[in-house]
């Protein structure tokens, strides 16, 4: 009896240690988050009262916060054309290298090993002890300090450490992509008199358009909800020049006792993320071969 | 056969060639200065920062060693690093198992929407309701955070492993279950090992991002010391060694070390997997 109860439950068995875990741990997570974002919990005290689309409101006419969308999107901006075109000119690079293409790959990989604090303080070291340096030699003023201290570069700094580390991955896809065009379109493509660069307008990049595609969204995503780099590297500053979203809602969660607050934040976030992906779902179904 | 084959341009492959070597330099100057400047003292690297050091010089090794509980940390990371991959192992193709040959059923093909709509959910959502829950439930300890990487797997892993198995062929259960094989029996004899590719994949992701991992750590375990990571301690200790940058280097490089020795043992694999997953993620 029992061991025929096993036997016809087991599909259903199998489900449920990943069910528990995932509702508890992720699905009842986002619903008590949107719930706390209608609070006015501060995260420590007993009690806290609902206070409907306060914080929303709030949040609408707060300008810090709208300064920190802006940085955001700044820093997803040149993260993703960053990493899109050096991960593409790599690959290219890459994948078209005969001798010692092994190694080069293997090197080119590392940063992807390494965590990105380890990565953000080796680069706030070299920020502070190289680049002055260059800027006395130089005498442009601009660099007498790091630029992590500017608050003009300080964003650019720490997109550049986010792209050392963040353009590894999209390479190899990038290379794994190459390896699926044809090599006879390449011929035909020859043949026919087709300049280099036409080749890889008409044959390569169609070919490509769906590695670029999931290149695209995970830079995006990557870029929209960083947290690491600018963390580790500025915490935000200098004047808030690097106050991304994601140091928002730490910080209004944990050091500024707007715990509720930071729950807002964190859905309107989300709200972006889905009607960001929503866009790119639809763009990418059209076009490309598939 | 020879003449079929590419002759590219010798400007490109100059071009190329150029990029690869600025590449290199970018990518290994950094990791150059940091084993360079680990060897020496403040006063040896005031004077040349850029130069190879004049002696090995392990006295900032021998430093933190002593006094930095640097065993700990390592062995709190590959605890937890190990402890989570155990978790991934346990419930992802389980349940993937379970969804993939059942999908046409209506709970099996709900669970499969219902884990995948993560995908969409930034980790920003969870993470501050998270602390809450883990507090209340007493976990702000690598238990916790073993048992929170296992359900944030899931996205992934689930997504990954459905796709590879439903592509699967079946007449192999099909024989074994005409044979008397009970589910479980096929899922442990069979199904685990013809998903071993993609399991190879998605341990190799999972397990850099649970070794990296710095917001989670930070987020559960920052407030006990005893329970830090490499990532905690490295930033936790940046301030400490902000003057005596140095011993910073030592510290990074000591960070990294671990990970960096078993990439270089196995990094074919590594590269192959990673893009395995990628590609089908």
């Amino acid at each position: 009896m029992i061991s025929k109860f096993l036997e016809r439950s087991t599909y259903f068995l199998f489900t449920l240690p990943a069910v528990i875990l995932y509702t508890l741990f992720f699905a009842y997570a986002v619903f008590v988050g949107i719930q706390y974002s209608f609070t006015d919990w501060n995260g420590i005290s007993a009690q806290y009262n609902y206070i409907g689309f306060h914080n929303y409101i709030e949040l609408w006419n707060n300008p810090n916060f709208k300064q920190s969308l802006i940085v955001t999107g700044k820093y997803a901006g040149m993260l993703v054309a960053g990493v899109m075109i050096l991960s593409l000119i790599l690959a290219l690079s890459l994948n078209s290298l005969k001798k010692f293409q092994t190694f080069t790959k293997s090197v080119y990989f590392l940063p992807a090993m390494i965590s990105a604090v380890t990565i953000s303080l080796i680069w706030d070291q070299l920020f502070v002890r190289v680049i002055p340096p260059i800027g006395e030699a130089l005498n442009v003023a601009a660099l007498f300090q790091s630029p992590l201290a500017h608050p003009k570069y300080a964003l650019i700094a720490v997109v550049v450490v986010n792209i050392w580390q963040a353009v590894a991955l999209p390479t190899l896809i990038f290379i794994a992509g190459l390896q699926s065009v044809p090599s006879e379109l390449y011929e035909a493509g020859r043949i026919d008199g087709a300049s280099t660069f036409n080749r890889f307008r008409y044959i390569t990049f169609p070919y490509l358009m769906p590695t670029i595609t999931v290149n695209m969204v995970l830079a995006i995503k990557s870029g929209i909800t960083s947290f690491d780099y600018a963390y580790t590297l500025t915490g935000g500053g200098p004047i808030k020049s690097t106050n991304v979203i994601g140091i928002m809602i730490y910080n209004d969660a944990f050091q500024n006792l707007k715990f509720a607050m930071a729950n807002a934040e964190s859905v309107i976030l989300f709200i972006i993320i889905a009607v960001l992906s929503f866009i790119q779902i639809k763009i990418s179904s059209k076009g490309g071969v598939h | 056969m020879n003449f079929t084959i590419r002759q590219e341009g010798l400007g490109w492959r100059i071009i190329r060639n150029i990029i690869l070597l600025i590449g290199i330099i970018i990518i290994l100057g950094p990791m150059y200065l940091v084993i360079v400047n680990s060897f020496k003292s403040l006063e040896e690297a005031g004077r040349g920062f850029f130069s190879l050091p004049q002696s090995l010089n392990f006295s900032n090794y021998t430093e933190l060693l002593s006094k930095g509980n640097y065993w700990r940390y390592v062995w709190n990371t590959t605890f937890i690093t190990v402890g989570s991959i155990i978790m991934v192992l346990l419930i992802n193709p389980t349940v993937s198992y379970a969804i993939a040959r059942n999908r046409h059923k209506k709970y099996y093909n709900f669970v499969y929407v219902y884990i995948l709509l993560g995908l969409f959910v930034p980790f920003q959502v969870i993470m501050l309701p998270l602390t809450k829950i883990m507090t209340n439930l007493n976990l702000l300890n690598p238990y916790g955070l073993i048992l929170l990487y296992g359900a944030l797997s899931l996205t992934r892993g689930v997504f990954l492993l459905v796709n590879y198995i439903q592509a699967m062929p079946t007449e192999i259960e099909e024989a074994a279950r005409i044979d008397g094989c009970s589910t479980f029996q096929i899922y442990h004899s069979i199904i685990l090992r013809l998903t071993m590719p993609m399991l190879v994949t998605l341990v190799i992701m999972d397990a850099l991002w649970f070794w990296n991992d710095f917001m989670l750590p930070l987020l559960i375990l920052n407030k006990a010391k005893e329970f830090w990571t490499l990532p905690l301690f490295q930033y936790n200790f940046k301030t400490e060694y902000s003057f005596n940058y140095t011993m910073a280097f030592t510290s990074y490089l000591m960070a990294m070390l671990p990970i960096i020795v078993i990439y270089a043992a196995g990094q074919k694999h590594i590269i192959a997997g990673l893009t395995e997953g990628a590609i089908k993620g």
